[in-house]
């Protein structure tokens, strides 16, 4: 007996296995107990569904969800058809993303393309901006009066009306997560090719192979792991988007998975919509774990790297400054136009009228008249809108503090019990948050901390449960940066102050964290910019006094008030690209970068 | 006959030379090492002679065909030149296994099915790789990889075999047995060989001729042993041999027709010249240059030393001697040790003594030496 306890204080006596205990139990209690209950919740009358379920208490255990879901006449509007349409978005995203992205990568990297470094700064863009500011300036160009409210600046310049097609559903859902998506690609594939020895490809050239033979037989087979990779990783980001989707499908009643979950659960039948989740969770991890798996199988890939001279650059010959130059302007049409029509709709009075009377600077410094939207003020009087910016800091800040520093002790208790068991789990642990769709995982919060969980009250309404959703969401942002960072740094540094008896605290303190700073520091910075621009995680879980700039243009947009909806999206723009700069500039990192696993 | 002329080949990056007017020949069946330290220009010249760079002026012939050449335009492409080339990481395709990386590019020669069986058979023969044909890159030892990679260039029996470092990702007991194995090659197949390294003693095991470029400037260009008893600058001098060459600084003096004397403040040495290869003056500041092998340690009371360190290997001992203020490297060959500040004399007993210029560091003379 003594025995056991001696080893037990032997074990507690390092500071890495206290955390890593510590913090096992935390996260198996914050990712996967909640798995649980919103399983459990697909079998529960919820209070709205009492009246629907006849005979039945709030409370009672019931198929009439899985029933209603997969086998009820309702099914197909309720379920096969958005699911239907959600793989049907996320297939052609994923094509468009991957050959815009694929092309430009190879363009960049492998020819003799003009105003590279410009062309490679622009393609980032739709990346770094949040994806539902190019629905809304698609919104802004190209939207019809067939629905109701006025025409796009397209319709008003040129007298053409857009046919339904064009302007919602679809089409530009597609086309906008594509582009969104694209950099990403590019990101991907452009990293595996810039890395690619170019001794690869120089040997098949001395071995008197063909440059169209050199890019079939040796550069694809080479990039296609990272090609599959980035499809699976666009797959389940544009399977999960949710703002895009809500934004351009709701006028034609496009519905994909995520805005039937939003719409279940926060209407009538919660029950439908923790199913919804549930599947999109089993989606989501299945898809990323195929894609860990791909990237483990990568490292057979690598080889002795060598000095990677410059390679050959193709040369584009005649059409060199032509391609080069429609690129860029479609680049700068993509990052600056949106920028442009935001700014142009929020000094609209009459939306679609752009004549020059009709510009006014009511939606940014007015009063409020209760002729215009319901006498809501200008963005910049108006206290709720700095009720959501502070709120929106706020939650930031606390996310990014909670998920830098749980980041760093994730890091420190793996790398140190590295190869055990529990370093394993805690690892998978801590990076399970990613695999799982963010409106789900919403979902699942919604469903954990709803009502009294033990010793935790209710959070729902709280500030707190934004703040939990949101750390344990970004989570394996931190601590990727954190496990990279002290796997990095090696025992012994930190042995060499162990001889000396330097106190853990001390260690961390003035040892390992003043080395491996910048990591630590794109650890906080990456979870605050995601937070900052994210809708999607806490849209199902604010409430007006907790309300964020995000859902708060989610609902302008709604009530169809365009000139504050635009107003708010450039302060978000404004926001996160002067973050991006910040952290870019300090760092080295940026948002681009920290995403893909 | 396949020999490789280069004529006046500059290569800038930017505004900075890589190489600079070097001037080339290399005869058919050669084996010719670049040498020179780290970013000094040989793997750029290697890589110009292949065609993957291109020079920014000169002329580049290979076996009388210009495939180079800044005044007429002529810009080979790589795969025109009928060349082999062997990467330092051996750049194997990761997706294709032994015998489909070595069947690749005689499958771009259009040779047949059978054809191409014989020649990787005969290919996995010639570098003992033959039980390894399905095998993938990721699956190989380095030596193994390093035999593939061979393989796969030789299989379409280029003339010209060019070589980027190809041993130095090895450890040393596989490297000496590739050195082996290559010279062995060289001979049987009966090819060209232009092979870059930054290690001395490979140039001076493998070469049939060594090329000594230092900061993009062809220094010499002759026999291993030819730059090893002749080095026409302290430069050579101090490249070539390990440990290297002693430096003395010293004073000319009392200049006669064929001898001078040699002195700062602690020696003096009279020089009887073997060969003269430079102008001097008297009084003027140069470097005597005394191998360590050329310096041998007596017992008798003449130039009496200290002996500071002894490193001794089995077949040789390096011996470092403490003549007044100055420390010498000394070889002594055979089983033997030395007890760390014991007294030693010291003898300059061969004719291979060099006197090289300070400021220019061209050598001036060659000679034996006299201890005053």
């Amino acid at each position: 007996m003594t025995k056991i306890f001696n080893k037990t204080r032997i074990f507690f006596q390092k500071p890495e296995n206290v955390i890593l205990i510590v913090l096992l139990i935390i996260l198996i209690y914050l990712t996967i107990i909640p798995l649980f209950s919103i399983a459990g919740d697909t079998f529960t009358v919820h209070s709205s569904e009492a009246r629907r379920i006849r005979g039945s208490e709030v409370g009672d255990l019931t198929l009439y969800h899985w029933n209603y879901v997969f086998l009820s006449r309702a099914s197909e509007n309720l379920f096969y058809k958005p699911l239907f349409n959600t793989i049907l978005v996320s297939l052609s995203t994923c094509a468009f993303a991957l050959i815009v992205g694929g092309l430009f990568a190879w363009l960049i990297t492998r020819t003799n393309l003009r105003f590279k470094k410009v062309i490679s700064t622009l393609m980032l863009f739709p990346y770094i901006m949040p994806s539902w500011t190019l629905a809304m300036a698609w919104l802004n160009f190209f939207k019809n009066s067939n629905i109701g409210g006025a025409p796009g600046l397209f319709t008003a310049i040129t007298g053409i009306p857009t046919p339904n097609w064009f302007a919602f559903g679809f089409f530009p859902i597609v086309i906008v997560l594509g582009l969104h998506y694209a950099p990403f690609a590019y990101i991907l594939i452009g990293g595996i090719l810039r890395n690619m020895d170019a001794n690869l490809e120089e040997a098949a050239v001395i071995l008197k192979t063909s440059r169209f033979k050199i890019i079939r037989k040796i550069t694809i087979p080479i990039v296609m792991p990272a090609v599959l990779s980035t499809f699976l990783l666009v797959f389940s980001s544009s399977m999960s988007a949710f703002a895009v989707p809500a934004f351009l499908g709701a006028p034609v009643r496009f519905q994909v998975l995520t805005t039937q979950m939003f719409r279940t659960l926060n209407g009538v039948n919660p029950g439908v919509g923790y199913i919804i989740a549930s599947l999109m969770i089993i989606i989501g991890t299945l898809i990323l774990t195929i894609n860990q798996i791909i990237i483990g199988k990568r490292k057979g890939f690598t080889t002795v790297t060598g000095k990677s001279s410059n390679i050959s650059l193709v040369n584009l010959g005649k059409v060199r400054t032509v391609v080069s130059s429609v690129l860029l302007f479609i680049l700068i049409a993509i990052s600056v136009l949106p920028l442009l029509t935001f700014t142009l709709q929020s000094f609209l009075v009459e939306p679609g009228n752009y004549s020059l009377d009709n510009y006014s600077t009511i939606f940014w410094t007015g009063e409020g008249s209760p002729d215009i939207a319901s006498g809501e003020p200008g963005i910049l009087k108006n206290k709720y809108v700095y009720k959501g910016l502070t709120n929106s800091f706020m939650l930031s800040l606390a996310v990014a503090f909670i998920a830098g520093t749980v980041g760093i002790l994730v890091g420190y208790a793996v790398a140190k019990n590295r190869g055990k068991r529990s370093s394993n789990f805690l690892d998978r642990l801590a990076f399970f948050p990613y695999l799982i769709p963010s409106m789900a995982f919403g979902a699942i919060y919604l469903s954990m901390f709803s009502v009294q969980r033990g010793i935790i009250p209710s959070l729902y309404g709280t500030f707190a449960i934004l703040i939990l959703v949101g750390s344990v969401k970004y989570l394996p942002f931190a601590s990727r940066a954190g496990i990279n960072a002290i796997l990095q740094l090696g025992k012994e540094i930190e042995e060499a102050a162990v001889i000396f008896g330097v106190g853990w605290w001390k260690r961390m303190v003035r040892i390992i964290i003043p080395i491996q700073k910048p990591t630590f520091i794109s650890g906080y910075l990456l979870p605050f910019i995601s937070s900052m621009r994210e809708l999607s995680l806490y849209i199902l879980l604010v409430t007006p006094s907790t309300s964020i700039l995000t859902t708060m243009l989610f609902q302008y947009n709604e009530k169809g008030w365009d000139q504050y909806a635009n107003a708010i999206v450039l302060l978000i723009i404004l926001i996160v690209l002067t973050f991006n700069f910040i952290i870019n500039k300090v760092t080295g990192a940026s948002i681009d970068k920290g995403i893909g696993g | 006959m396949p020999e490789i002329i280069l004529k006046d080949v500059t290569k800038k990056f930017g505004e900075v030379f890589a190489v600079k007017n070097l001037n080339l020949t290399i005869e058919d069946r050669d084996f010719v090492t670049l040498l020179g330290p780290s970013g000094c220009g040989k793997t750029t010249t290697l890589r110009m002679i292949s065609g993957l760079e291109t020079p920014t002026e000169g002329e580049i012939s290979i076996d009388g065909k210009i495939v180079f050449s800044s005044e007429q335009q002529i810009n080979l492409p790589p795969d025109k030149r009928n060349i082999g080339l062997l990467f330092q990481n051996y750049a194997l395709w990761p997706h294709m296994t032994v015998y489909q990386n070595i069947a690749f590019g005689l499958e771009n020669l259009k040779w047949k099915k059978e054809e191409i069986q014989n020649r990787v058979q005969q290919m996995g023969e010639l570098v003992k790789i033959s039980e390894l044909m399905e095998r993938y890159p990721a699956e190989l030892s380095g030596g193994q990889q390093q035999r593939v990679a061979i393989a796969r260039t030789l299989a379409p029996n280029p003339k010209v075999l060019l070589m980027d470092e190809p041993l130095s990702n090895l450890d040393a007991k596989l490297r000496m047995e590739m050195r082996v194995e290559l010279k062995r090659l060289h001979v049987e197949i009966k090819s060209t060989f232009v092979y870059v390294t930054h290690d001395q003693l490979e140039a001076m095991t493998l070469a049939t001729k060594i090329c000594l470029i230092n900061e993009g400037v062809l220094n010499q260009y002759d026999t291993p042993l030819l730059i090893y008893d002749d080095p026409v600058n302290r430069f050579v001098g101090d490249f070539i041999g390990n440990p290297s060459m002693n430096f003395l600084e010293m004073k000319i003096e009392k200049i006669n027709e064929d001898s001078c004397s040699l002195k700062n403040d602690e020696m003096n040495f009279k020089m009887n010249f073997r060969a003269k290869s430079g102008e001097y003056t008297n009084g003027q500041e140069v470097y005597l240059g005394i191998r360590p092998e050329d310096i041998q340690l007596t017992e008798s009371d003449k130039n009496t030393s200290t002996i500071y360190s002894a490193l001794p290997s089995g077949m040789e001992t390096i011996v470092k001697v403490k003549l007044k203020d100055v420390i010498l490297s000394v070889v002594a060959f055979g089983r033997v040790d030395f007890p760390v500040d014991t007294k030693i004399g010291l003898a300059f007993n061969t004719s291979n003594y060099h006197v090289f210029n300070k400021e220019t560091s061209q050598k001036i003379a060659t000679g034996d030496l006299e201890m005053f």
